[in-house]
């Protein structure tokens, strides 16, 4: 098998433009969720989510292409013959929301082969590239599935682009769901009461060792292990008992080649909803027993970002290793009992080289990957 | 790497079936069957009536292929993984979840609706029905008439992430406000592989990914999983 590297990463997200923006917001407990100004909430459970600041809604295209537009400019250049894994659960879904309001938008946008089509032309690739849609856990499987194909040695390249927007389509759907906060989001605690919605994007170039050596890049991590299963159980809530999650992290162990006291820290999905949470709690104290062991959620500061989520998370997760501290979770106050030892309001030190990082979804999807640290 | 080709499942416009039970897999220009819970479960089911019918179309073609393979029926949850692309996902869906945002400016927001938003939302509702603990992932691909997601399930397979994969299609017809930007073939269509032996000579043949990723069935590079479908059911009627 051929070690996959990651050579190159970016995230947009409502905390700012680039990753910098985002590792130094989440260090220091920043949130940035508030009121949306893009659609009325009136109706809705919250009138909060994390939204990008002066994404411009004069065009008839979707709002995604402008923050592609920022989450690229910059990222540097891609191989040719890279493979493209898309992630995205909903895509242009402001331009079908404007469509059936007015009939202004640009159709094309409505599948999502017209976004795969601009992000190999503006990026000059040769593949035309797959969108891989499962749920909240779409670019954790992206990764997955681009880190398999080096691995495999099928491909020496392959790019992720992972993103969602912050929707009224989306929000109105968690309200109908009642799973969203009124309040900012709380992961972990004991009084928590649903998500806050995000959006952003991340782009993650993948390597083989081999390939990154030759062409002189940098390594910023490497991607030991991935998983993916799914739990079989509802269609919208998790299995009580973890089973899915328990079987995608003991796959990303095995393909590691690592017991879980190798696990130094762990990037949780805690989307804050009462039963994502504590499907994760009863998950991870199953793998890894009472040992304390750093934990966090990054959604109380940028929200639920939906299909980015997994992609912008394995982008911190690696500024987490290189800088060995995990961010305080953002909004919790009191932890659940069975997050004491794993979460906190403070940053962590991370002593160690791996990090695990996990996401979940509708449909009994759950999805881990195994981060680690490229020194040592 | 080959894998066994041992079950194949169906809904197109022309009907519904699976390969054991005889017929072809066409794909006419006439609309699809309005599915019904007794078309494609003998027993009671609380939730197909709820499901979109996207997600009716999904699942009875993955019922199809795994009866087909003798995988239907089953006592212990499986890691069989699921492939399945679609060039417009729960788009249908979509348009009708949006509808009731509008009324009374999303009072009236439909919470069933909106769980069925997602292209993936069927192979939920069939790892459910069917005990699959495997990978399920929905795609969608430019231009390969299937040949991604059957792509993906090899690899998985190669890969030793499982060694049952579904693999197949999935589309409602395109809306006609689309109608001259996409074209497709409405229907879903899904295969079962495996890289175990069945005990019986497999009829449909084998499938093999190559090193380049090309698709080989039988030795011969398929068009489209349609076209592979096709050629494997006809392989079986004249064996």
């Amino acid at each position: 098998m051929n070690e996959v590297c990651i050579c190159q990463a970016a995230a947009l997200t409502a905390l700012g433009p680039d990753l910098e923006s985002l590792w130094r917001g989440a260090l220091a407990g920043e949130s940035a969720i508030r009121p949306i100004e893009r659609f009325e909430t009136g109706r809705y459970l919250s009138g909060s989510a994390a939204w990008i600041e002066g994404l411009p809604e004069t065009s008839r295209r979707s709002l995604l292409y402008p923050l592609l537009e920022r989450l690229l400019d910059g990222f540097g250049p891609v191989p040719a013959d890279a493979t493209l894994i898309a992630a995205s659960t909903k895509g242009c879904v402001d331009s079908m929301e404007r469509y059936l309001r007015d009939g202004s938008s640009d159709l094309a946008d409505l599948t999502v082969v017209t976004l795969l089509e601009w992000i190999g032309a503006r990026l000059g690739l040769t593949d035309a590239g797959i969108n891989i849609n499962a749920a909240c856990a779409s670019s954790t499987i992206a990764v997955g599935r681009a880190a398999s194909l080096i691995a495999s040695g099928r491909r020496e390249v392959a790019l992720v682009v992972c993103m969602d927007l912050v929707s009224e389509f989306v929000f109105s759907g968690f309200s109908a769901l009642q799973a969203l906060s009124a309040e900012h989001c709380r992961p972990f605690d004991r009084n928590r009461s649903g998500l806050s919605l995000g959006e952003g994007g991340a782009a993650l170039l993948l390597m083989s060792r081999e390939r990154a050596s030759r062409e002189e890049r940098p390594v910023l991590g490497v991607v030991a292990g991935w998983g993916a299963a799914n739990d079989a159980t509802h269609i919208t809530a998790p299995a009580r008992d973890g089973c899915g999650l328990i079987q995608s992290v003991r796959q990303a162990l095995s393909r590691a080649a690592i017991g879980p006291e190798k696990i130094s820290a762990i990037s949780a999905h805690g989307t804050a909803t009462v039963y994502n949470d504590q499907m994760e709690l009863t998950a991870f104290r199953t793998l890894f027993g009472e040992r304390p062991l750093p934990m966090h959620s990054i959604k109380g500061a940028i929200g639920h970002t939906l299909g980015a989520a997994g992609g912008i998370e394995v982008a911190l997760g690696l500024k987490c290793l290189e800088a060995r501290r995990l961010p305080p979770t953002v909004g919790l106050l009191e932890p659940e009992e069975a997050a004491k030892g794993f979460v906190s309001r403070s940053a962590q030190p991370i002593v160690g080289r791996y990090l695990l990082s996990t996401n979940s979804g509708f449909g009994g999807v759950n999805a881990a990957l195994i981060l680690r640290r490229e020194d040592g | 790497m080959d894998a066994y080709l041992s079950g194949i499942g169906w809904v197109t416009g022309a009907g519904f079936g699976w390969g054991s039970q005889g017929g072809d897999c066409t794909f006419p220009n006439v609309p699809l069957p309005l599915l019904t819970r007794k078309d494609v479960f003998p027993e009671p089911n609380q939730r197909f009536g709820r499901m979109s019918d996207y997600a009716k179309l999904g699942l009875a073609a993955i019922a199809f292929a795994l009866r087909d393979a003798g995988l239907e029926t089953w006592s212990t949850k499986r890691p069989i993984g699921v492939v399945a692309s679609t060039r417009l996902g729960s788009l249908a869906t979509d348009l009708e979840y949006h509808q009731t945002v509008l009324i009374q400016r999303g009072g009236l927001a439909s919470p069933n609706l909106f769980a069925y938003t997602l292209a993936n939302c069927f192979l939920g509702d069939a790892a459910i029905q069917f005990g699959l603990t495997g990978s399920s992932v929905a795609i969608n691909e430019t231009a390969e008439g299937g040949l991604g997601a059957l792509r993906m399930a090899l690899e998985d397979l190669a890969m030793g992430e499982a060694d049952t994969m579904l693999a197949g299609i999935c589309d409602l017809p395109v809306p006609s406000a689309l109608s001259n930007i996409i074209t497709l073939k409405p229907g879903a269509v899904f295969l079962v592989l495996t890289t175990k032996a069945p005990a019986a000579p497999a009829s449909y043949g084998t499938v093999s990914l190559a090193d380049n990723g090309r698709i080989l069935h039988n030795c011969s590079p398929p068009g489209s999983l349609i076209e592979l479908v096709q050629t494997a059911l006809a392989r079986r009627a004249a064996s």
